[in-house]
Parts: structure tokens; sequence; C-alpha cells
């Protein structure tokens, strides 16, 4: 059996900049809460695409889809990998003098 | 400390530039990410989870107080103000941009410093013994093999597109404390009948496939080691394995040949080279030497009587000085580890300020050196006894005085899920938990000597294989699940440590280290018997019975 | 294909032979064709993968004119120790790298004994000549010995003293 679909959206690091973006509607974004969500498999590779022409266009390096949660219409990362990725730092207190 | 001269200052600079053109490049479009990335890695820049990351090669660990001051500098204007140091003797820093990686670079080598080969399927930075021209029965200081191998694998022509990353340690003692066994080579400079030369090791390494080193040969002479070494890396890069990236270590390629086919053919190809026309030539050595002379330390009295008050006075100080000083081959002198794994921090992590004050202590007290060890804390090489109590009041104002060198606090982790693109679980965290419930010094001392280190991932950058207790975290269906092991051991008597059983949940971690502690303070015979050698006496059995009778 | 060496593009002088040996000038030919191709009296080069022992060439040098090595792709750097192994061996013919190499290895490339490089038009397109040009003046000197066509650094600095 073929698995479900799952909402997804699609994340890349900027090439320049390195950190970790989101597509949205207004371009790549550091908030995951602002990303286009895909809601069909169709969607999805119509973002694929998308993704893959600005990889082209040496705008962002090494894209790939990270599966949602919707809370209250928001995407949430479902994975804890994709949870830290999405808030952009470790999850403990980092670079501080203990 | 060796210096760059004309040549190495050029070299260096050329890089620098080379790199600030493939920059140009990749952003110009003529360069793709794909042909791009083998080459950022050998400047030492990956893209992380979160951002890029440079590692930048600290060689075979030796660093001047000039060189850490550049490195705090970086960390503050082009990083997040620290820096975290690594298993193999580099620091990385963790949010720098691509557009001003070539700027750092060049502040790099302002200070004789590079990125070179840090990362790629090329020869890695040369790692050697954090105790070098301080360990009283070392035949001779490493470094000069490992500077004399800095120079030939920096960009070898032949070798810098390799099936897979190339890691060479050196060291010059018996007692090894660079994991020599765990490397693709491990060079070994012994003395036979009185000339100095080299017994070659090959084909360890950790990963998913861990092995232990086995000997090419047991003495190469002095003059033979860089044809040697040729013959040794061509033959693997001929014929190791190109389809699948976890079998192209050359440790696979040893073990599918067996040892003695794989000798066999290095010795052939070794004969038909014009060895001559490859070695270094002896003045060369020379020169090289002629920087590692020992420092002119005028031995004193090993005995300091402030030093025994100041132990008496402040009970934390002796704590100190029982744990993080190693005898100095000159009497009157010791080398003090400072320990980066304060209760609480990320294991190796280093601000600006502590690599500052680092930095002015080596300056003062430690003749302007300092070394990075493999278990990712800072040596200060040479100090005397008399300036031991100024040094560690020094370290306490900055947090880095924990007497934890080799304790069960002294935890070894990779950056896992929380930094690296490739892990699967947490490591930093869990490494906090366990110093955490281990934060009592006292219980730490009764405990004695324990080796914990923690992967976060199965290609073990934490060399979870080597240690006492082993940590490495997977992913269970989205959820991170940890393997243990025990029995794990990096140095001369190197073993790869063995699974306890099933895993256990990142919440469970601590507890279970608990238990396995207990057990091991249960049944040692006296209280010098170390974790290791109950474990080698008592096997795995009652450890796996404490872990898992009860559920 | 784009043809180039140390001085720029270059005409491809080696017609690739496949199947039939032309009568007479010069032919590229697989090795599987070698044999064959050596009873005729043409001007010889060889095609090779890089999974090839280089030893198995030494007993054709005196034949051979040119050796074109594979390399399947620009990480895959056997063909690094072919060519530093085959001139090692005395071979004194044109070498040739085939492939979809990148500039950035053309000094390692020149370092390991070879002469040209043979680049697919894809990657021809997207590296303009003047990169690989740029590169020869980029790193002027190593540290390795017994390097063709280079000094090195170990030798510069007691040379003169």
């Amino acid at each position: 059996m073929a698995k479900a679909f799952e909402p997804a959206v699609i994340t890349a690091n900027d090439l320049v900049e390195g950190t970790a973006v989101f597509l949205t509607p207004e371009g790549w974004s550091a908030d995951v809460s602002k990303a286009m969500v895909a809601l069909t498999p169709e969607q999805a590779e119509e973002f694929d695409a998308l993704g893959q022409r600005h990889v082209q266009e040496n705008v962002v390096v090494e894209p790939y889809r990270v599966v949602v949660l919707l809370d209250s219409g928001k995407p949430v990362p479902k994975l804890r990998r994709e949870q830290i990725r999405a808030a952009g730092a470790p999850t403990f207190a980092y670079g501080k003098a203990a | 400390m060796y210096r760059y001269d004309e040549f190495d200052h050029k070299f260096v600079a050329e890089r620098a530039a080379e790199f600030r053109d493939q920059v140009r490049r990749r952003l110009a479009g003529h360069l793709t990410e794909a042909e791009f990335k083998p080459l950022r890695l050998m400047n030492g820049l990956y893209l992380q989870l979160h951002a890029y990351m440079l590692r930048v090669a600290i060689p075979y660990g030796t660093l001047g107080s000039r060189q850490m001051r550049q490195l705090a500098m970086i960390a503050e204007k082009w990083d997040r103000g620290y820096g975290h140091f690594t298993t193999r003797q580099n620091i990385q820093f963790n949010w720098p941009k691509l557009k001003d990686v070539p700027d750092i670079i060049d502040a790099l080598a302002e200070v004789e410093m590079h990125a070179i080969q840090t990362s790629g399927n090329c020869i890695r930075n040369t790692t050697s013994d954090p105790f070098s021209a301080v360990a009283p029965e070392e035949v001779e200081d490493p470094r000069i093999t490992a500077e004399l191998i800095r120079q030939w694998s920096s960009l070898h022509p032949e070798f810098t597109f390799l099936g897979r990353k190339f890691k060479i340690a050196v060291t010059g003692s018996e007692e090894d404390r660079t994991a020599l066994k765990l490397h693709d080579i491990g060079v070994q400079v012994v003395k036979r009948d009185g000339e100095v030369g080299y017994r070659v090791m090959v084909g360890g390494g950790m990963g998913r496939t861990p092995m232990i080193a086995k000997e090419l040969r047991d003495f190469v002479p002095r003059q033979e080691l860089l044809p040697y070494l040729e013959a040794a890396l061509r033959v693997y890069n001929l014929h190791g394995r190109r389809d699948n990236k976890y079998k192209a270590r050359i440790k696979i390629l040893v073990h599918e040949l067996g040892i003695d086919a794989y000798r066999e053919q290095v010795e052939a190809e070794f004969a038909s080279m014009d060895r001559e026309a490859i070695a270094a030539p002896a003045e060369e050595v020379e020169r090289i030497r002629a920087y590692f002379q020992p420092p002119k330390l005028s031995e004193r009295a090993s005995e300091s009587p402030l030093i025994e008050r100041m132990k008496s006075a402040d009970p934390s100080f002796a704590k100190w000085i029982e744990r993080n000083t190693f005898p100095h081959k000159i009497p009157g002198y010791v080398a003090a580890t400072v320990s980066l794994k304060p209760i609480g921090g990320a294991p190796g992590d280093a601000t600006a300020e502590q690599m500052r004050v680092i930095a002015d202590l080596a300056e003062i007290y430690s003749r302007d050196e300092m070394r990075v060890t493999h278990e990712q804390n800072i040596v200060l090489p040479h100090v005397a006894i008399d300036d031991l109590y100024r040094l560690y009041k020094g370290l306490s104002g900055i947090g880095l005085d924990a007497p934890n060198k080799g304790l069960v606090t002294d935890i070894i982790a990779c950056p896992g899920l929380d930094y690296c693109a490739l892990a699967t679980a947490r490591s930093i965290p869990v490494a906090q938990r366990i110093a955490e419930r281990f934060a009592d010094n006292d219980r730490q001392a009764a405990i004695g000597p324990l080796q914990i280190k923690i992967s976060g991932c199965i290609n073990a950058c934490g060399h979870h294989h080597v240690g006492h207790i082993g940590i490495l975290g997977l992913d269970k269906a989205g959820v991170e699940s940890y393997q243990i092991t025990l029995g794990g051991d990096a140095t001369e008597t190197a073993a790869l440590g063995e699974r306890t059983g099933p895993g256990f949940s990142y919440d469970e971690v601590p507890e279970v280290i608990e238990t396995i502690i207990d057990t091991y303070l249960d049944l040692r015979e006296h209280p010098r018997e170390t974790f290791l050698q109950a474990y080698r006496r008592t096997g795995m059995a009652p450890f796996k019975e404490a872990l898992y009778a009860a559920a | 294909m784009r043809l180039l060496d140390r001085t720029g593009e270059i005409d491809d002088l080696w017609p690739a032979v496949t199947d039939e040996l032309p009568l007479a000038g010069r032919a590229l030919v697989p090795f599987a064709m070698l044999d064959e191709a050596l009873k005729s009296g043409l001007e010889l080069g060889v095609d090779v993968p890089n999974t090839i022992d280089p030893a198995k060439l030494t007993r054709y040098f005196g034949r051979l004119a040119m050796i074109s090595v594979d390399f399947p792709g620009f990480a895959d750097g056997r063909g690094f120790s072919i060519g530093r192994k085959l001139r090692a061996e005395g071979f004194l013919g044109r070498l040739r790298a085939s492939g979809p190499v990148i500039s950035d290895q053309f000094t390692y490339l020149l370092q390991c004994g070879f002469d040209e490089v043979a680049l697919p038009d894809d990657v021809a397109a997207r590296q303009p000549i003047e990169d690989w040009i740029a590169q020869l003046g980029l790193i002027t000197s190593g540290y390795q010995r017994g390097i063709d066509g280079r000094g090195s650094i170990l030798d510069q600095r007691w040379s003169g003293r």
C-alpha cells in the first residue's frame, strides 16, 4: 500500500547566508510558519520544481520536503530534526560561558 | 613551535586566493553546488543543519597564543562568539556566512593557520599526542613527523580526490593518546638498534564498520616515510572501493584483501618507486626539527612548598592538581589540562572570552603554547609547578577549572542533532544531563577513570565505539533511541565496545549510566580497579543483568 | 567535446575509432581493440577506463603515442594515480584526461603527468577557458617531491643557500 501523503513544506539553505529557509509565497523565509503547505502530491511536486528552479538560479541549495502538522493552519515540522532546524538554533543555551 | 617561512606563507595565501575565486565562481554559476561542494569541503566548509560550518585545522593540535586570540576574534567578528574544539584537534565555527568565509580564511593565514583538507575525500589534518615534548617516555617529538606529513599531504596532486576521507595520526610514545589504532594510518615513532624510524599501522577507523588498525610494517626508516605513505595511498586510491560510500575507507580494502595481500601490493609499489625523488631531504627534516626544540626549562624542585600550602587551603585546587596535571619530562614542571567540560556546558565549546583568557595564561605560564586534545580539552604543556595556583585561579575566573580530566563528566560528544545535518539523535544535551547527575567532584573522583563517548549517529564522530561507556544515538521511527556499549578503549590496548542490548530512550540515559556505574562500584575488587579493568575481568553479564533483568 | 591544454583550447588530432580502423593516419582506440590495431601501421592512441592496472600498458609504450584515461566523474580520482604511474613507468607520449573534470583539478592533472583534458560539452559550456587558464597561476608551488613539471618547496628552500 502506498504511504498516505502527509502535508509538507519545502526547505533549503540560503546559498550566501547558509541559513535554513522555507519556501513561501513571497520567496524564501527563515520562518516556517509562513511556508506554503503542499496538501496534495501534485502540489508538493510543483513546489519541488520551484525549489529546483531556485537552485538553478543560485538562490538556495539542497532543497527537500519537510513533513508538517498543521497548528491552527500554520505548518509545524513533524520530526524533531526539522523542529530544531526550523527553530534555527540548538535545543540548549549555546555559546555561553558555563 | 613550527613557524611558516616565505614558502609556507605564499602557499597558504595562494590557497586562500584560490578559495575566494571558487566562491566567486560558485556565486556566478560557473560551478554547480555538486562541483563546489568537494571544493568547499576541502577548505573546511560544510553546510550543516542550521548554517555553514567552518572547520579550521590545528595541525597536530599545537596552538600559540596569537593564534588562539585570532580564533577568538573570528568567533566574535564572523560567528556567534564561540567555537567548538573537535576530536581531531580542529576547531569548528557554527555560523559563518559563505560570503565571509574568504575573509575568515585570510584572517587565519595572517596567523599561519588554514582550513585546508579539514573535510573532503582527501588526507585530513594530521593529529598527534597532546603531550608531545612533555611525556617522559617519548622517543622523539612526533610533531616533527606530523609537520612533515602536513606539508606532504597538503594539496597532494594525486591524493586530493580519494574514495573517502583519510586520517593520519602520529605518536612518539608507546602509551597512546592519539587513538592511533582508530586511524586510516597510524604512525608511531620507534627506535630500532638506535635508529629512529616508524611503525606503520593501517586500516583502523570508527563509523558504521569500526575496526582496529593492523600493523603494515614494523619499521620504516625515517627517510623512507613519505614514499612509503605514498605507496600505501596509491594502492588505496587505485583499488579502494568507490561503489559504496560506506565501504570506501581503506579499512574495508584492508579487510577485504587481508592485511598480507594489501601489504604485498604496497611493498611492490614501494619497491618500484623512485623513493629518493619522493623522500624529504634530510636537511628538511632537520629544519623542521629545529622548530620543535624543547623549550629551555630550567630544572626546578618538584616539590613546591607554596603549592602544598595552597592545596591544603583550597581543596578544590588540590582536586584539580590531582586530576588535571600530567608529569613533565623536566622536573618541576607539569602539563595542565584545561577542561572544556564544565558541568552543564557543551563539551569542547569555548567562548571568545575563554579563548583569550586561555591564550593569556598560556603566554604567561606555558611558553606561549597550547595543545588541543582529541578528548576536546586544551593542554598547557609547560607549566612550572610553582605557577599552578595562579594558573588555576585564572581558569576558575572563567569557569574552566573543572577537576574532571578523564573522569565520568569529561565526556566526548559530537555536535549531534542540534547542529549536524547527518545526526539522528541529540548528543550534547545527553552529555549535559549525565554531567549534571555526576556533578559532585568527590563522587567523580571515587568512581575514578571513566570515559563516556557519545555519537549522535552511526558515523561515530563522538568515538562511542572506544568509550569505556559508549552511547550511540539513533532514530527509531522518529524517536531518539540510545544504544550503549561497554569496554571500548582508544589507547594502545585498543578495543571496540560491546553492546549491552536494546537501546534506551533519551530520558532514560542518565539513569542507565548510573546503573552501569553503580554495578561497577559494587563489583570492583578494590578502589583502584578501574571501570575498564573491572569490565575486562567480569565481562558483560553483570551489567546486562543490572540493566535488563528488572524489566 | 572540447579539448584543452595549458595553452588554451586545442584541436583534437585523435579521431576516436570504435569499429573500423582507418587505412592511415591516427586512431584513438579502446583498450579492447588495441591488439588488433597494433597490426596496422597507424599512429595509435588508446582509451582506457580508470579501473585498468596501469602496469598492463607498459609493454605497449613503444607503440603508443597517446593514452586517454577516462574520468567517469570529477570526484573519482583514480586517474590521478594512473597518470603518475604511467609517467613513473616511462610513458613519454601524450596523456589525456577524458571526462567531466573541473578546472580546479587542472594543475593536479598536469602535475600527475597529463597534458590535455577532453571535456564533455555541458561541462565545457559552464566552465569558460579563462577559468582553466587562471587556475595555472593560482597555486604556484607545492610540497610534494617527484611531481611532474614542478619543483618542490622542499627543494626550493635549499636552493641558493
